[in-house]
């Protein structure tokens, strides 16, 4: 008994001796941690609720400020001014290439027709929940509430490495300037942008997330590059709301689509 | 099965409705897939029955329905697609906020095909509660803010009319 006695003290001294906890990762240096979701219930936040430029911007708050416009509802105005964002800002970007298949039909969508997860192109400004974390001093988790899609984000000064496979969510390397964090991400399988097009794998978006002054919304300004698809980058816009009593529950009932019709989307 | 075309008697109904359906063209509740493939947005029915199931899930919640014909008696099922779970948490939505065993009454989007599937537009129990989407208070409160902006703008004209002293 005496025996078993010591035996078991060892194990618990050596148990406790080894592995210490983890130490907490080093805070950012920035107040972006935590959950954030759907943008505040304003009329630019709505328009910009998967996202937007700002084209749309500027066209919305001159219909807003028009008082011929009082008495048309707000989903028309903001109609007017995604169809203004599409026609003078989106679509002379695009390539003859892109064009080609400009706007793709929804019922094509692989997210629809088979439950295929969006790719980086979409995924980063998915609607719903975004969590940021840090996941250790060398990254940052992006966690996104739609198709529970996690990003990981490098920030220890490496670059994307030489003839990483471009793959659905790419390769992101970030950084901090002042409080803004800057994400650059590159080798993403060709897939489908958010305004409907196709990009290559020449794919590349720098981020910028940043937290406004009263803490209430995080800001990404996204700057879009793709050699193929665009003449000149997109610069996007989103805007999430702070949502600390979010949470992000599974996303495990998605099932193919079973009856649709093709050539329903904006013409 | 009953079925009502939107009508005269449904008429404040259908322009509420259309409201919120110009909604869904901007405010892209529609989680990992548009409706638009699936639901006409320019058409909606009322359909009234006994819930049996509603499942609070993503990419979108379910609603299982009886509607029972009361001319034939014959029962058919309907099925009800929301936005997902990952939305309506957001509008305060919880699992139990459509139970089994309800009578409702719902409004929503038809399919192309014409099946016994509907896209959700509002729920009202027996009792005379509903339930709608959250873009119905979003709505709500950009509909104060352009109030708001319209007011400021009306004041600006006087401000810069006043002289300076």
């Amino acid at each position: 008994m005496l025996r078993c006695a010591w035996v078991l003290l060892a194990l618990v001294v050596t148990g406790c001796s080894e592995a210490p906890p983890a130490p907490a990762p080093k805070p950012m240096p920035s107040k972006l941690e935590g959950m954030w979701s759907d943008p505040p219930p304003t009329a630019v936040g709505t328009l910009c609720f998967f996202a937007c430029t700002d084209a749309a911007i500027e066209r919305l708050n001159a219909l807003l400020d028009d008082p011929k416009n009082d008495a048309r509802p707000f989903p028309q105005l903001a109609a007017e001014a995604q169809k203004h964002q599409t026609d003078n800002y989106l679509r002379p970007r695009l390539t003859e290439a892109a064009l080609k298949t400009y706007p793709l039909d929804p019922a094509d969508d692989p997210g629809f027709l088979r439950c295929e997860p969006w790719g980086l192109a979409k995924q980063m400004f998915a609607p719903h929940q975004l969590e940021i974390r840090r996941a250790g001093d060398d990254r940052i988790e992006l966690r996104y509430g739609e198709w529970e899609a996690v990003r990981t984000v490098h920030v220890d000064g490496r670059a994307v490495p030489a003839n990483v496979p471009p793959s659905r969510l790419g390769y992101s390397v970030g950084h901090f300037e002042g409080e803004t964090l800057v994400v650059e991400t590159s080798a993403v399988a060709p897939g489908i942008t958010w305004w409907d097009s196709q990009h290559s794998d020449q794919f590349r978006v720098t981020e910028r997330f940043t937290r406004s002054d009263d803490g209430e919304t995080l800001n990404l300004t996204a700057t879009i590059e793709d050699p193929w698809g665009l003449r000149e980058p997109v610069v996007a816009k989103k805007i999430w709301r702070w949502a600390p009593n979010q949470k992000i529950t599974p996303y495990d009932a998605c099932e193919p689509a079973t009856e649709f019709k093709k050539g329903t989307g904006e013409p | 099965m009953r079925r009502f075309r939107v009508g005269s008697a449904f008429r404040r109904t259908a322009l509420l409705c259309m409201l919120i359906l110009l909604a869904l063209a901007v405010t892209p509740v529609a989680s990992h897939h548009a409706f638009s493939p699936v639901y006409d947005a320019k058409k909606t029915i009322v359909v009234e029955g006994v819930v049996t199931q509603f499942r609070f899930v993503n990419p979108h919640a379910m609603m299982l329905m009886d509607v029972t014909d009361k001319k034939t008696g014959k029962v058919v099922k309907w099925n009800v697609e929301f936005a997902g779970r990952l939305n309506l948490e957001e509008a305060g939505w919880t699992a139990d906020s459509i139970k089994p065993g309800e009578l409702v009454k719902v409004t929503g989007n038809p399919t192309w095909t014409g099946s016994q599937r509907m896209a959700f537009v509002k729920l009202v129990r027996a009792d005379g509660t509903t339930l709608e989407p959250g873009r119905a208070q979003r709505l709500s409160a950009i509909e104060e803010e352009r109030r708001q902006r319209a007011k400021q703008r009306e004041q600006q004209p006087a401000q810069q009319a006043t002289p300076e002293k």
